[in-house]
Order: C-alpha cells, then structure tokens, then sequence
C-alpha cells in the first residue's frame, strides 16, 4: 500500500530491506547501462559490483516500499562509497526520510539511505531527492 | 601529473527506448514515464524519458575508467538532474578536476545532450593512490 507523503516526518523509517547482489542481478544491470569501466569482470574468483550498481538495486527496494506514484521525478542524487562490495554479498538498505516539502504544488521528499554489510560497516550511504505530484 | 584543469576522455552514448526498457527490468523502476509511451505524452515531457540514474551511470563509469578500484573504496558523488534524456539522444559525461586538497581530487561532472545542453551537472570527489 503506498504511504501517505504527507504524514511522512523527518527520520521516518521507509523501508529496510536485505538483499544479495548475485551474478545474475549484476550482469543485468551492467548490461543495461552498458558500464565499460572493467570494475565489474565476471570471470574473475571475485567480481566487484559497480559502485552505481549498489546504489541503483538498493534503491529498488525503496522504491517498491515508497509505492511512488505515476509522474514521480528524480532530481538528484548523492552518493558516498566506503568500501568495494563484491559479488554474492547480502546488504541490508535501510532508508529513512530526510526532508519532506512542499513548493510549487510539487513535493520534495528526501531519502537517506544507509547501506551496510554486517552489523555496522556501511559500504555506501546515499540521499535521494524525489519530486512527487503533490 | 594531475592539474587542476585536467580533463578524463568523455563518455558519449546514444540512448534508446531499448536500453530504457532494460535498465527498468535491471533496477525495478517501472515508473510509466520511462516506459509508457502514451502516459508519457500527457506529462511535462510529452514522451518517455530516461532514468536519472541511468545518465547518472555513466559519471561513475567514466570515474571509475580512470581511478579503478579507489572509486568504489572512497568515491563521492553529487549530482542535479537538469532536464530529461530522450530516447535518440545522444550524451556526453564530462568531467574537469576543480579541486586538489591533500590526497583528493575533486571533479566537476556532468552529462550533456546533443543540443549542449546539461542535464545533469555535479561533483565527484576521489581518493588519489600515491604508488
């Protein structure tokens, strides 16, 4: 059921999903945007997943858990990358909201997102503005 | 040497409905602006348009082409999505060093169409391994 922006409040928890980023997902999404950078070398013992790559399948499970609607815009995007991950690893993103306003006639919502390996090392943290019909 | 000024060789890349269409099954993101062509016509676009974090893409593979595996280790990312990608248009990722401090270097980033127009302008900053 999606949920009500309009309640949302600074610091909510929106989602908090684990997932494994396998051969498989990897591939397909390097495929899809085409990445030559070589980060990502599937032959390898260990590939590493492309940085953008964390960022693009933890926001996945956000966007299904936010339920946006039709019409909805990405306005910008920022990323910290702490550590490599490499393929087979299981995450854990937990996002939360970090700004909630409305301008224009158009909402502004801001996720955080933290994604960590374990119990604590975060290998990447992100916040995501999204622009929402209001 | 690294300057202030040095530029990394661009990313140019014509995008299709094709690719929009897989990056949407890669990512999850089934929002009908990207692939909805007759939803997409009654929006401020007036047709499909590219995921932002699919342009957004191609600043971290022209990143990580120069700085291998330190992007990943240590890299910060940016960004404002300016104005929409279309299918059929084809777009540069630039990135120009703004900024050395101490063992960082700091990147002016962003992606332009064809008509030179940005769609996405931002930073990058990364560690810089002293071998």
């Amino acid at each position: 059921m999606p949920l009500d922006y309009v309640n949302l409040s600074i610091g909510d928890v929106v989602s908090c999903r684990e997932f494994v980023l396998d051969l498989d997902t990897v591939s397909e999404y390097v495929a899809a945007v085409g990445d030559r950078s070589n980060v990502f070398e599937p032959e390898s013992v260990s590939p590493m997943v492309p940085p953008m790559a964390i960022g693009a399948l933890s926001l996945r499970g956000v966007l299904d858990d936010l339920g946006i609607p039709s019409g909805t815009l990405h306005a910008g995007q920022e990323m910290e990358f702490l550590d490599s991950v490499l393929v087979g690893e299981t995450l854990k993103c937990r996002a939360t909201i970090a700004q909630n306003s409305v301008r224009r006639g158009v909402r502004l919502v801001g996720v955080k997102m933290d994604v960590v390996r374990g119990a604590r090392t975060i290998v990447m943290s992100a916040k995501s503005m999204i622009m929402v019909p209001a | 040497m690294t300057e202030i000024g040095t530029e990394l060789a661009p990313i140019i890349r014509e995008i299709t409905q094709i690719q929009i269409a897989a990056y949407a099954c890669a990512a999850g993101d089934f929002n009908p602006i990207h692939l909805d062509e007759e939803f997409a016509k009654t929006t401020q676009f007036g047709g499909t348009i590219a995921h932002g974090m699919m342009i957004a893409g191609l600043v971290s593979e022209l990143i990580a082409t120069s700085h291998k595996r330190t992007w990943p280790e240590s890299g910060k990312l940016k960004l404002r999505f300016k104005a929409p990608v279309r299918p059929g248009d084809i777009v540069t990722a630039h990135a120009k060093v703004k900024q050395i401090r101490g063992t960082e270097l700091t990147y002016s980033v962003g992606v332009r169409n064809h008509k030179d127009e940005d769609v996405i302008i931002g930073d990058a900053t990364v560690a810089v391994v002293v071998e």
